[in-house]
């Protein structure tokens, strides 16, 4: 056993005969100093060539649904070690999946062709198009003239028209999310529980989905969307009963209503399609149903959301959330754990089980803990579940099996568009092509059909399904997970799959202090903010 | 000292009596009859007083509450286009004529009521601004030396921002609502209405009239007030209109801003603002509001115009 210092982190270079008296495989690893630097990794270790162990420092059930993300995308180690110090990964994307990297015309296209070495079902067409433009009706023009196969992110408004073109087909996108009326709870009257479970009961949430959000979308029945496993255990909301509701604010002693402020950001979002319009139908109703005087208050996104985060609006609030990964634990204990002061002081009676609920892995195990979840949430309202907001994509009629999944970017590998080449067209062009370091929607799209996580989204719902890793188990309590890689997987520039190749990758983004650690600002957001936090951060 | 007021007779007076026989004609008379031989004035009379009608009888020519939702009441769809009866629109349908807005309103409703709040903006800002703009610049024109630097200094700085920029920074310190952003927009008009005051009452302190009533020993605030200021009106009266359209203009801004009136108050620029992403889907929201500004708009342009020209000595011998 050797040990090498690289960069000042330790890196652990295992020799290991494991694959055989002619091969020695020298399994690469990462690993914090200890557990209080705040994340959730321990180490990541090449156990053996085909093995990837992850140790986490406290339990952790969502590791596959995260894992799955394609910032946590694979590289050959070769690639990350040499071109990532030198900030070279961002535009030439090596990676394992059915399409590769021909072209990046700046301000123009991305070209990719045909992966003919690939694992898994080849695509049936040779070439893959990227283009971009800001404007929905832009996108809409150029999928009516044929100059566009499939186009991202209809415009609300031109959903019908995208229906009822024979030439064109409508994909809803399932992507959840949850728009909420949010309350401070050290703020009087929401200080009193009779008050927050009468708003619960007074607003007709019904109306406010018919009328404002397109077709598909849907009534939240819990906090968190059905598509997530687990997420609507236990009972359903309130239904709407103003009479029960003005009786609550009675009792609570406001019988005549009182005065307060709906805040809201003027930013389109999948779960607020039209923010100004809902803001005055909430304050419609608050009046109608419950004699509750609001003013309604735009403000500027940035000021409004730290000020919704750290509980300092003095009213109720309009804010949601998309889930960033398929695990319920995205959407409660984002919301409703100890230290988040979003709606005043967080409540024991929904935290303390969230907290147990958060070490089982196993969906059915876990399943009686966040019902009573869920329903501690329905009794104390601390917000208003309203919707599920839908969105969808628009694409030519002649294209099959063009379908979105709930979670990741739109597999356009399944594509078949009945001809050589397939043109998709998105909202804005990609910062860069090494996920790792970018979140928005756009770069990630991009990534998509060239790098392959270990693990990967279904195509039809929020479940995970085997990728460049055929599973990844865990131990008794989440702690440990290992992966079993797929054997036999090239990427495109020659080189074979291993497990370092998956330390090297998850390195770079996790440890801050690896040589590769470079990326295209160094943030690392989603490294950082899905796994708590990145090792060896210098103060 | 009825001597004294015969004695310095108001010099329209003396005009009047100098050019005609008989009878004196009042000026706001002659001004009025002038005003209604021009075609710009005419038309602008025609636009103001139509616009003051539906303003008073808003709430009965209304065919609906402005701030009333019909979802649920009515089967119509949000955004829909206008339907009108006369023009084939199916008679089982509801008739809106103006269509219906992203909250499912009638936007008819919301535009006759939204006359009343333009109207009641432009008046309460100008008058605002008159007040202190006058009383500034008749004391920086009349007492001159360092009442006048100082006044004039400050209405200079205002003047040197453009003024919207001003009113919205304003109204960004104040916070948004309809009346902060009435004095905002007070504030930056206010420089325009003192600097004209204060030329028109350097040049009428030094006519003889005036000279009459200091020999005779009248004070200074009754040689301001009843002898200086009634004379050097007339100019601030036509800016006075033209400066209403500007404050109608100025509020809609505001309003389309996010700044100024706040929903549901049906306010023009509000209602052009919020739906201004649906100039291609729903045209009806957007159009309606917009003409509404522009002819109210025209109509205190056309009426300050013409007042300007009936006033004008040179243009009316």
């Amino acid at each position: 056993m050797k040990l090498g210092i690289l960069g000042g982190v330790a890196m652990v270079s295992m020799t290991a005969l494991l694959a055989g008296p002619a091969f020695s495989f020298e399994g690469k690893s990462v690993a914090a100093s200890d557990c209080n630097y705040g994340g959730k990794i321990k180490s990541i270790v090449a156990t053996d060539e085909h093995t990837v162990t992850f140790s986490m420092c406290s339990p952790d059930p969502a590791f596959e649904a995260k894992a799955a993300f394609v910032s946590f995308g694979i590289e050959p180690s070769e690639h990350i070690e040499k071109d990532g110090p030198k900030k070279a990964l961002l535009d030439n994307p090596i990676g394992t999946g059915p399409f590769k990297l021909d072209a990046w015309n700046r301000g123009d296209s991305i070209v990719m062709s045909r992966n003919d070495n690939y694992w898994g079902d080849k695509p049936s067409y040779k070439t893959l198009v990227i283009r971009w433009n800001q404007s929905g009706a832009g996108r809409l023009n150029e999928l009516h003239a044929g100059t566009a196969d499939e186009i991202a992110n209809l415009s609300p408004e031109d959903f019908d028209t995208v229906k009822n073109d024979p030439d064109l087909q409508f994909l809803p996108l399932a992507s959840p999310n949850t728009l909420y009326l949010g309350m401070v709870n050290t703020v009087k009257p929401f200080d009193n529980v009779k008050v927050r479970q009468a708003i619960a009961m007074g607003i007709d949430r019904e109306r406010v989905v018919d009328n404002f959000y397109p077709t598909g979308s849907e009534v939240a029945s819990h906090f968190t969307p059905c598509t997530l496993p687990n997420g609507c255990s236990g009972e359903d909301w309130y239904k709407f009963d103003p009479a029960a509701a003005k009786k609550l604010l009675a009792e609570a002693g406001y019988p005549d209503g009182f005065k307060t402020k709906i805040y809201y950001r003027d930013v389109f979002r999948t779960y607020l399609p039209e923010p100004s319009a809902v803001a005055v139908e909430f304050q419609t109703q608050l009046k109608q149903n419950l004699g509750i005087d609001a003013e309604v208050t735009p403000m500027e996104s940035g000021e409004f959301i730290s000020k919704a985060n750290s509980g300092s609006l003095d009213g109720f609030y309009l804010l949601g959330w998309g889930a960033d990964y398929p695990h319920i634990t995205n959407f409660l204990d984002y919301h409703f754990a100890a230290t988040n002061k979003q709606f005043g002081n967080a409540f024991p009676e929904i935290y303390n089980i969230l907290n147990k609920a958060g070490t089982i892995a196993d969906v059915k195990t876990a399943e009686p803990l966040y019902a009573e979840a869920n329903n501690a949430i329905k009794q104390l309202v601390p917000t208003v579940p309203i919707a599920h907001g839908a969105a969808a994509f628009g694409a030519r009629a002649t294209l099959k099996n063009a379908s979105l999944r709930p979670f990741g970017a739109p597999r356009l590998q399944d594509i078949d568009p009945g001809k050589d080449s397939l043109v998709f067209m998105q909202s804005a062009e990609p910062i860069s092509l090494y996920c790792a370091d970018e979140t928005d929607g756009e770069s990630l799209y991009a990534c998509t059909p060239i790098i392959e996580a270990l693990l990967d989204y279904a195509k039809d719902s929020g479940a995970i399904v085997p990728s460049l890793a055929t599973g990844c188990d865990a131990n008794a309590d989440s702690t440990v997970w290992t992966c079993h890689l797929r054997k036999g997987v090239k990427f495109t520039d020659g080189s074979d799959f291993d497990a370092n190749d998956v330390v090297a990758s998850w390195a770079a983004g996790i440890d801050a202090a690896n040589a590769a650690h470079v990326g295209n600002t160094g943030s690392f957001d989603y490294f950082s903010s899905l796994w708590g936090s990145l090792m060896n951060v210098k103060k | 000292m009825t001597r004294l007021d015969s004695a310095s007779a108001n010099a329209a007076d003396v005009i009047a009596e100098e050019g005609l026989i008989g009878d004196p004609v009042p000026l706001w008379k002659q001004t009025w009859q002038r005003l209604l031989r021009k075609r710009s004035g005419q038309v602008g009379l025609i636009i103001i007083g139509a616009l003051l009608l539906i303003a008073l009888a808003a709430p009965v020519i209304s065919p609906y509450n402005p701030n009333d939702v019909l979802i649920g009441t009515e089967h119509v769809k949000r955004r829909e286009a206008p339907c009108i009866h006369l023009l084939g629109c199916d008679l089982a349908k509801p008739q809106h004529i103006m269509g219906i807005d992203g909250n499912s309103r009638d936007v008819l409703s919301r535009v006759l009521h939204g006359t009343r709040v333009s109207l009641m903006i432009g008046l309460v800002t100008v008058t605002t601004a008159l007040v202190f703009g006058v009383l500034l610049g008749a004391i920086a024109g009349f007492f001159g030396g360092f009442a006048d630097n100082i006044i004039m200094r400050i209405m200079d700085v205002i003047l040197g921002f453009p003024s919207l920029l001003l009113a919205i920074a304003i109204v960004a310190v104040l916070g948004p609502g309809i009346v902060n952003a009435l004095l905002a927009i007070s504030v930056v008009s206010m420089p325009a209405y003192a600097r004209v005051t204060r030329a028109s009452v350097l040049s009428v302190k030094t006519l003889d009239f005036v000279a009459a009533t200091r020999v005779l020993g009248g004070s200074r605030s009754r040689i301001l007030f009843r002898r200086v200021l009634p004379n050097a009106i007339t100019p601030i009266v036509v800016l006075a209109t033209l400066g209403i359209a500007t404050a109608i203009l100025d509020a809609a801004g505001l309003s389309f801003l996010g700044l100024g009136a706040q929903p549901p108050m049906p306010e023009w620029g509000t209602m052009l603002g919020t739906e201004k992403d649906q100039v291609f889907s729903a045209p009806h929201l957007v159009f309606f509001p917009g003409i509404a500004i522009m002819l109210t708009v025209l109509g205190f342009n056309l009426l300050g115009d013409g007042l300007r020209d009936a006033l004008d000595p040179r243009l009316n011998t």
